[in-house]
């Protein structure tokens, strides 16, 4: 099971953000919707493990986020609406080489091999032309597919989005999409209010009042979530 | 992050981060440390034009010309400060020598990449591990302080912009609150990211 949550609570401050969420999820893409506050980002930041669960148990590729930080980091990659926050180096490669300072070693063999998969994450981007660029002057779609090379440039086994089109246009939130959904050995969550990307995925999963309302076909998930929104 | 780094094939671009910050470092102390004399600013702006030389031939010095421009404000407040207390002849030598200095020390930026400063830091605050502190923490947050200066500066456009539209005067209190929301807020997304990319 990629995902397991069993009544899984989740405080913040004085809120239960998650309250006794139970899932098993087991698909390539998975698609998470519901309404503002409904639990979808919190649920995306305990996978992550952001965020810690009150009671309640959560396993994420078998790890427990709370204790297998390290190997959870290791695996999981995290890409968050925005591009802004994510960026850490001057320039558009050194950010993307950012991610593999924790793992890289320090022999010229390890250096080498960690440049050659930055220029193949830049490549796969198309940031090539920008690799010198200050990254905080890219326009925000260049900003996202930034993250979207510094997350898959670790090759991680699952990659987890937080509305990662959010601040995006129509063009760029197609490219991050495509990139995101496309079979490259990697599973994905994806927190999502764009109700047709949320279809593009295997399955979906909807919050709402921080419990999980529905599992299951994309396509029932998301009608039961528009004959919700029009009750 | 402010980066001033400029792609070259220099001396001073081939030459490890470490010892040129060391280079860098020596020479600046030396061009600070040189008394208030004719001679010591001549040789402050020799040194300084030679070092630049080495950081790219000969376009270097537009490069020079350009950040000696960039600070002409401080070297203005510099001056007159010195003009009004010691007279001409000391706050135009006093001057020439600490302008030097800072276009020195800011040739270390030209000719560096970021990832290097980091790495160069990083083993030189290795000692620091005998009173238990991290040298790749501190390495990173020079780094991330550094590389939070431009968001600020676009925090502050934006809140300064939001209160335009809504008519407000400007305010230390109007400003400040937001902003310092604002700052915060991105202050937690950016741990966050940080964690997510595995920095702990």
């Amino acid at each position: 099971m990629v995902i397991s949550l069993h009544d899984v609570v989740v405080r913040l401050g004085d809120v239960d953000a998650l309250r006794g969420a139970t899932l098993d999820v087991d698909a390539r893409t998975v698609a998470v919707i519901g309404e503002n506050g409904s639990g979808k980002s919190t649920f995306a930041r305990l996978l992550a493990g952001l965020v810690p669960a009150a009671s309640g148990t959560v396993r994420v590729l078998g790890l427990d986020p709370a204790r297998d930080v390290t190997e959870l980091r290791r695996r999981v990659a995290v890409i968050f609406s925005n591009p802004d926050a994510q960026i850490v180096m001057p320039t558009v490669a050194e950010d993307v080489a950012f991610s593999l300072r924790p793992q890289r070693g320090h022999r010229k063999e390890d250096r080498d091999a960690a440049a050659a998969r930055v220029a193949a994450a830049l490549a796969r981007f198309g940031l090539t032309d920008l690799a010198e660029r200050p990254a905080h002057d890219l326009s925000g779609g260049q900003k996202q597919l930034l993250s979207l090379a510094g997350a898959f440039v670790r090759e991680p086994e699952l990659v987890i989005a937080d509305e990662p089109t959010a601040y995006l246009d129509a063009r760029n939130a197609r490219l991050v999409s495509d990139h995101l959904l496309a079979d490259s050995g990697h599973r994905l969550v994806l927190a999502t209010h764009d109700l047709a990307l949320a279809r593009r995925c295997d399955v979906a999963v909807l919050f709402a009042d921080g419990q999980v309302r529905a599992v299951g076909d994309p396509a029932e998930v998301v009608a039961e979530y528009e004959a919700l929104l029009t009750c | 992050m402010l980066s001033l780094y400029r792609a070259g094939d220099s001396p001073l671009h081939r030459m490890p981060a470490g010892p040129k910050l060391v280079l860098l470092v020596v020479l600046v102390l030396a061009v600070s440390l040189l008394p208030t004399a004719p001679w010591a600013a001549g040789v402050s702006v020799a040194v300084c034009v030679v070092a630049y030389l080495f950081g790219g031939g000969m376009p270097q010095l537009a490069v020079l010309a350009q950040q000696f421009w960039a600070l002409k404000w401080v070297v203005a407040f510099m001056l007159v400060g010195q003009l009004i207390f010691l007279g001409p002849v000391p706050a135009v030598l006093n001057t020439m020598r600490v302008t030097a200095a800072v276009l020195l020390a800011t040739l270390l930026a030209l000719t560096t990449r970021v990832t290097a400063l980091l790495d160069a830091l990083e083993r030189g605050l290795a000692p620091l591990r005998f009173v238990r502190i991290d040298p790749a923490r501190v390495a990173l947050m020079l780094t991330v302080t550094l590389s939070t200066l431009p968001v600020m500066g676009r925090i502050a456009h934006d809140v300064r912009e939001a209160q335009r539209a809504r008519g407000a005067r400007a305010g230390v209190r109007t400003f400040a609150v937001p902003y310092l929301v604002m700052a915060l807020k991105h202050a937690d997304e950016l741990g966050d990211a940080l964690a997510a990319r595995g920095v702990r």
